[in-house]
């Protein structure tokens, strides 16, 4: 085969922090700590992942993993992605500061989702698995994912939060275009979507069933494996290559941020983004500041609890200490899907509790308003969890004084919003609310997330 | 991560069931706190009785990867669903064959 040839900026290894904070490696609680009632009879145990990736997640002896071939020649394809200084922006702003952004919206799938969809359908192929089966809030990582099986040759299941799905039904063409089977979480497939829509048959779905959903499918057929899309130390090691192109990208410019901002859902795109600056600010000894920004919908930096919760609502992947709002936790259903997770992943949260990361909630209003100014400024239409990223980096600006230094900010656009103009359109007609939490929903969910710590902090009773 | 000490390869091609079972027994001791040995047995679940989660089964893998000698890769997994203590032995049995290759 004659592969696409390389850009020299193209890295050939994903950076690992856990080489240099092996403190970060995910702290996660036995399930032999459960009561004996969510203890499944005639369960059995397999790798939900094949063992390279479970490798990458653990790893804190390589800090650089090299990227397979196979997987380096499709990144090809569309890395290195650009990278610029966003001048009319600076202008319109009038801020005391040079702007540079990172674009990962222009790849066939729309987002950065594709870095770790390649990398994962090649492990999950190598290691003979059939098919993917996944849960995804906006639709960027489904879509990414049934393109990535596609070229894999696996068979891909999608479970998409209903709310999402309906906002945008032309992204789910394009995950079937890919070959994937597309359903409607919650669905009546699977016991934790049947229960969801008994609770609420008008229910709008969480991320939380929608990953249930598709663990539990996985689980009814051994040549299928459950995938997940963020989260994950190996997802956000994948993502690395956005920062580290950064770097190089910037240096040839002769500059290095002072600060790097992103939007967090569960923490790859901005793992991607950070991390590696991190490692490069460390190593030349200068400070950084790491902005995540989320949603004021689904605010588990800024208002959730840093202790062991569930990621699904099946209940069978592992028990992590992660910032979470609960597992239970309905955000309102914002338009930006990939924001609506619970809880951030257990990377990010380390890196939050350790004030490594910095964080605030922006509203969709808010967000909508900055997305539009830079489509205008710099003719890229950002996703709407995106548009997040912009809106904190345009208070982040605007806070710093005129006088003095321009402050240098690098900004992870990571994902186009080509497949939302639905949502641009009805905040331009000025039917977008500025949405926050649930309060009922989210003081519940804390109760909840509260008395299961309580619970596992108990001695484990012999069952 | 991968396991540097191979000097058990030449000494332990094979095993045969007791070796086996003892190694399975052992490496599930060393990753479920508070286990006994002698209070296990092959018609036990791993998951519904142990407790062992995905979590808890990559850890013990990686424990029977270093007891073995064998570098595990991802095609050698493929197919296994472990449900009992039994399945366990003969996983054992299989990946001690690996350490040959």
């Amino acid at each position: 085969m004659v592969a696409t040839a390389r850009d020299p900026q193209l890295p050939t290894h994903w950076f690992n922090i856990l080489h240099d904070r092996p403190q970060y490696v995910t702290s996660a609680v036995s399930r032999s700590r459960l009561a004996g009632a969510m203890r499944l009879a005639g369960h059995s145990v397999q790798l939900q992942q094949p063992l390279s990736l479970a490798r990458q997640s653990l790893n804190t002896a390589d800090r650089f993993i090299p990227i397979p071939d196979e997987v380096l020649d499709l990144y090809a394809q569309y890395r290195p992605t650009p990278l610029r200084r966003a001048a009319r922006l600076e202008e319109r702003l009038g801020a005391n500061a040079r702007i540079y952004y990172k674009y990962e919206g222009a790849n066939l799938a729309g987002s950065h989702k594709l870095n770790t969809a390649l990398a994962q359908a090649h492990y999950y192929a190598r290691a003979g698995v059939k098919r993917v089966v996944t849960g995804t809030g906006a639709g960027q990582w489904g879509t990414a994912l049934a393109y990535a099986c596609q070229v894999f040759g696996l068979d891909c299941t999608v479970f998409w939060v209903r709310s999402t799905l309906r906002q945008k039904p032309i992204r789910g063409e394009m995950m079937r275009l890919f070959g994937a089977v597309v359903h409607e979480s919650p669905s009546d497939l699977t016991e934790v979507g049947r229960r969801a829509l008994k609770e609420d048959p008008a229910a709008t779905g969480t991320m939380a069933v929608a990953t249930g959903e598709a663990l539990a499918l996985a689980a009814e057929d051994s040549g299928a494996r459950f995938a997940v899309g963020s989260g994950e130390n190996s997802v956000l090691l994948h993502q690395t290559v956005i920062g580290q192109e950064a770097i190089s990208q910037l240096a040839q410019l002769g500059e290095f941020p002072d600060c790097v901002i992103a939007c967090m859902g569960a923490g790859s795109n901005f793992g991607g983004i950070a991390l590696p600056l991190l490692g490069a600010a460390e190593d030349a000894g200068k400070p950084i500041r790491l902005v995540a920004v989320e949603s004021a919908a689904c605010p588990k930096l800024t208002r959730g609890r840093y202790l062991y919760d569930l990621s699904d609502a099946l209940g069978t992947t592992p028990i992590t200490k992660v910032y979470s709002l609960g597992s239970t936790y309905v955000p309102p259903p914002v338009y930006a899907g990939g924001l609506r997770h619970h809880s951030a992943g257990p990377l990010a949260s380390a890196m939050h509790a350790d004030g490594t990361v910095e964080a605030m909630a922006i509203d969709q209003l808010t967000s909508f308003r900055a997305g539009l100014l830079f489509c205008e400024t710099e003719s890229i239409l950002p996703a709407p969890e995106s548009a997040h990223a912009v809106a904190g980096m345009i208070d982040v600006v605007s806070r710093h004084p005129r006088g003095g230094a321009p402050l240098v900010v690098l900004v992870n656009i990571s994902g186009n919003g080509l497949l939302d103009l639905a949502a641009y359109r009805s905040f331009a007609a000025g039917e977008i609310e500025p949405v926050t939490a649930d309060e009922a929903s989210l003081s519940r969910s804390l109760s909840a997330l509260e008395e299961f710590n309580q619970s596992i902090a108990e001695p484990a009773e012999a069952t | 991560m991968t396991t540097e000490d191979s000097s058990e390869v030449a000494v332990r091609p094979e095993l045969n069931r007791r070796q086996a079972t003892s190694l399975a027994f052992d490496a599930l001791a060393a990753v479920i706190p508070g286990l006994r040995i002698e209070e296990l047995d092959e018609r036990q679940e791993l998951y519904a009785d142990l407790g062992l989660d995905s979590l808890g089964f990559l850890r013990l893998l990686f424990e029977l990867e270093g007891k073995l000698g064998v570098d595990l890769v991802d095609e050698d997994l493929v197919t296994i669903e472990l449900l009992n203590v039994a399945d366990l032995v003969d996983l054992v049995e299989r990946i001690s064959l690996l350490a040959a290759r």
